[in-house]
């Protein structure tokens, strides 16, 4: 252990001399290390003696300061552009936290000795097969330790350099030092995303279908400030959002509608969003000005990429139909509404699609919607596992409430899971919904845990 | 009162197609030259959406004209469905969503100003004869959204129909299993705005097959010519001007394949129709005779003698009336001229369509 003091010692002196902190190359490269394992960063591990200290003794500052008391310290975190040492630190440690949660970090350590007793075995590779699936998965794992571990080094070597300026009085080292510092509360944030982010489905493009409750013309208006507001969280993110299917009001708002959204991790983050959304307000529908109370259902449905294993529809399965058909159709007939339903027997799912220009288009776009139907419905058989995030409209009873938003008597939205909330109405509806997405993201991981 | 829509702008002219309405230059194909400007020639108007974004308007004076134009479709509730099963308020809102996005170029100017294909004057205009003369809305911007096409169409050309669409996928299947008639020559006949002739165009591919399309109204010979062209097809696609198999006398058992979508509303149904069919739309392309059954009956009789052994038919029908009049006619009349003869629904579940082969 004086040995690993001492080096790291020299290498802090090394670095003063050199005058910039170029101690950690790989926190700058911002690689997506948790979808491509293998991909190893190019950090100087003095030697595998050493790693082994670094990998399950806890690391710690010069001064014995480890990550857990940086945590148990509860350093307040305050914005990047005005924190302290402390607030980074205490912002990148949490990220590391969170990232060693996802990891199962307790159950890793098992597992790779687990793995690494069966891979020193003398017939280990008399089943190639099994020993490939192995030995990936030991690489794999390890990969994923290093890089934690590194991460949580160069957290503690930052500190120790920043400390060690103060003592020499040296602004430039400790400016320099804080500097970085900042740059890898960025890293780890995005890698943070990353780990939350990892779910099989998570980084495909989604549907989000809205369901206006029972209640009349303020229900229907409050689906349509929902939809709305997922329009808006959607052009924030740069996603393409396009309207599939809308069915409007008799006198406002809708009463249900399906948008897509395009674009990495649509689904990832929207599926935080699945459930009942409630208002509470004076409603301009009403005369006498009485508050009311309003439901809206929300339910997400990631579209599979082309590498994923799609259900196979079959066209005798299907019924297509002319949405509102009616008369005697052919030349008696100039409509522009070509919308059709489509039915797929066996399992009684529907599609509609009504806003394209063209039946054709409006039918592709319907076959688009009940293909993912049917996959979700095929995941959901297959994985238990992902139940939470797999349900239809039909499946969200109106008990499943995750958020009330409050314009009267006071203003309000809070999510009923996480308790997080926000005393600003208008920006939530505006769209801003990633402080909700991600504290029920990280606490979906703490359910996990617990499980 | 009658509807005018004056286009002076007209960007995508083209050499001028059409030789007069003289049925004498039956065979004559269409596309092939410039040749002199007939004396009375007609010219295909240009859709909104494919105007220049010339006239530079205030976002206010837009949003206002929209909030009236959303006023008056309101209004109307469902006056229309009661009456002649006419469009409600929500479909007269879609269409105005449609004929924002066709008229407003996006994105805009500024924050104040947007750049727009058509003023705005002319708008107020437009959504007043969609709704106050029901003049259709395919005809207010010129254009239908038909399969995956976008089409040219304006008076005196009938609007294709969602149902018609179905008529390419019959083809589609038929070409893909029956390598022959992929390479083989189609006719459209009455082909209109040119919608199944084009799409037909495109199921052949690059094969060798190609299409005849016949219309005896010289409006629809320059609008399918139009859109021919805008899908850059006229060396697959050959108009020709003149009735049903007359301009096809070159033709006589060499066809592989014919479509049609010939008028089939019985006489006495025209009076009743929807306004914007009754009123707005070509009675040449809707009236089928006393019992609807005059044209279906003559394409019956000109599948017989054109198509060469093996060659596919489908024709579009009033419904399952007519299609079971049409099988019996084939049975009996045309006895050993055809196979494989069969009735097909559109996705309203009406018997639309009757196909078959010949013998």
């Amino acid at each position: 252990m004086s040995c690993f003091v001492r080096t790291k010692r020299l290498s802090l002196f090394l670095v003063k001399l050199v005058g910039k902190s170029s101690l950690s190359p790989h926190i700058l490269c911002s690689s997506s290390w948790f979808c491509c394992p293998r991909k190893t960063a190019p950090y100087c591990v003095p030697s595998s003696a050493l790693l082994q200290i670094r990998f399950w003794a806890a690391a710690s500052t010069s001064d014995g300061l480890t990550l857990q008391a940086i945590l148990a310290n509860n350093w307040s975190i305050l914005d990047e552009n005005d924190g302290d040492w402390k607030s980074h630190a205490s912002a990148i440690a949490r990220s590391i936290h969170l990232i060693k949660r996802r990891l199962q970090w307790d159950k890793l350590k098992p597992r790779l000795d687990m793995l690494s007793f069966q891979l020193n075995k003398a017939d280990f590779w008399d089943d190639p097969m099994r020993a490939a699936k192995l030995s990936r998965e030991h690489g794999s794992l390890l990969g994923k330790m290093k890089l934690v571990n590194a991460l949580e080094q160069d957290l503690l070597d930052h500190i120790d350099l920043i400390k060690l300026a103060r003592q020499d009085n040296d602004a430039h080292l400790e400016s320099e030092s804080l500097k970085a510092l900042v740059n890898m509360r960025k890293n780890a944030k995005e890698k943070e995303l990353e780990a939350l982010l990892a779910g099989d489905q998570d980084s495909c493009s989604c549907y989000i279908e809205i369901q206006a409750g029972a209640g009349g013309t303020e229900s229907m208006d409050w689906a349509a400030m929902v939809m709305q507001m997922y329009m808006s969280w959607a052009q924030r993110r740069r996603y393409k959002v396009t309207v599939v299917d809308e069915m409007p009001g008799e006198i406002a708002g809708i009463k249900r509608a399906t948008i897509k959204v395009d674009g990495e991790f649509a689904f990832g983050y929207a599926k935080a969003e699945i459930g009942v959304h409630r208002l509470v307000r004076i409603s301009p529908f009403d005369s006498n000005k009485r508050r009311h109370t309003s439901f809206a259902a929300v339910a997400v449905i990631p579209i599979l990429g082309d590498g994923s294993t799609h259900v196979q529809i079959n066209e005798s399965d299907l019924r297509i139909e002319r949405f509102r058909a009616g008369g005697a159709g052919g030349q008696h007939v100039n409509t522009t509404e070509s919308a059709v339903r489509i039915v797929h027997i066996p399992t009684g799912v529907t599609a509609t699609c009504q806003n394209e220009r063209s039946q054709h288009q409006n039918k592709a776009s319907a076959m688009a919607v009940l293909q993912s139907r049917l996959d979700q419905l095929e995941l959901a058989r297959q994985a238990q596992l992902n139940a939470q995030h797999t349900k239809s409209l039909t499946d969200i009873t109106w008990g499943s409430q995750i958020r009330s938003y409050v314009l009267h008597p006071y203003r309000m939205v809070k999510d009923l899971r996480t308790n997080y909330e926000v005393s600003d109405p208008d920006s939530v509806l505006e769209g801003d919904l990633d402080g909700f997405i991600l504290s029920y993201l990280s606490a979906s991981l703490d359910k996990d845990d617990d499980a | 009162m009658k509807v005018t829509l004056t286009s002076v702008y007209s960007p995508y002219c083209f050499p001028t197609l059409l030789k007069s309405s003289s049925l004498s230059t039956l065979c004559r194909p269409f596309c092939s030259s410039a040749l002199p400007s007939p004396p009375t020639c007609v010219k295909p108007q240009v859709p909104i959406f494919l105007r220049p974004p010339i006239y530079s308007n205030k976002l206010c004076d837009l949003n206002k004209w929209h909030d009236w134009a959303k006023g008056v479709a309101f209004s109307i509730g469902s006056t229309f469905v009661h009456s002649d099963n006419g469009p409600d308020s929500s479909i007269l809102c879609r269409e105005l969503k449609w004929l924002m996005e066709d008229a407003v170029e996006v994105p805009s100017l500024d924050d104040e100003r947007v750049r727009m294909r058509i003023d705005i004057e002319e708008l107020y205009c437009l959504w007043k004869q969609r709704v106050h003369e029901r003049r259709p809305f395919q005809y207010v911007v010129g254009c239908e959204h038909w399969r995956d096409l976008v089409l040219s169409v304006q008076e005196g050309v009938l609007i294709p129909r969602p149902e018609t669409e179905l008529v390419v996928d019959f083809v589609s299947d038929v070409v893909s299993e029956n390598e022959e008639l992929k390479r083989g020559v189609w006719a459209d006949l009455g082909t209109g705005s040119g919608a199944l002739a084009i799409s037909i165009g495109g199921v052949l591919g690059s094969g060798g097959g190609r299409v005849i399309a016949t219309d005896l109204s010289p409006v629809a010979v320059a609008v399918a010519a139009y859109n021919v062209h805008r899908y850059c097809l006229q060396d697959k696609i050959e108009l020709r001007e003149g009735s049903w198999f007359e301009p096809l006398k070159d033709m006589e058992g060499k066809l592989a394949g014919l479509v049609s979508n010939p008028p089939y509303i019985p006489s006495k149904d025209i009076s009743g129709l929807q306004a914007e069919v009754g009123r707005h739309e070509p009675r040449l392309a809707l009236d089928g005779g006393i019992d609807g059954l005059h044209a279906l009956l003559h394409l019956c009789d000109g599948a017989a003698l054109l198509l060469k052994p093996g060659g596919f038919f489908a024709f579009e029908t009033n419904g399952e009336q007519q299609c079971k009049a049409l099988i019996d006619y084939m049975e009996n009349n045309r006895r050993g001229s055809f196979c494989n003869l069969e009735i097909r629904a559109d996705f309203a579940r009406i018997q639309r369509f009757v196909i078959g082969f010949r013998q």
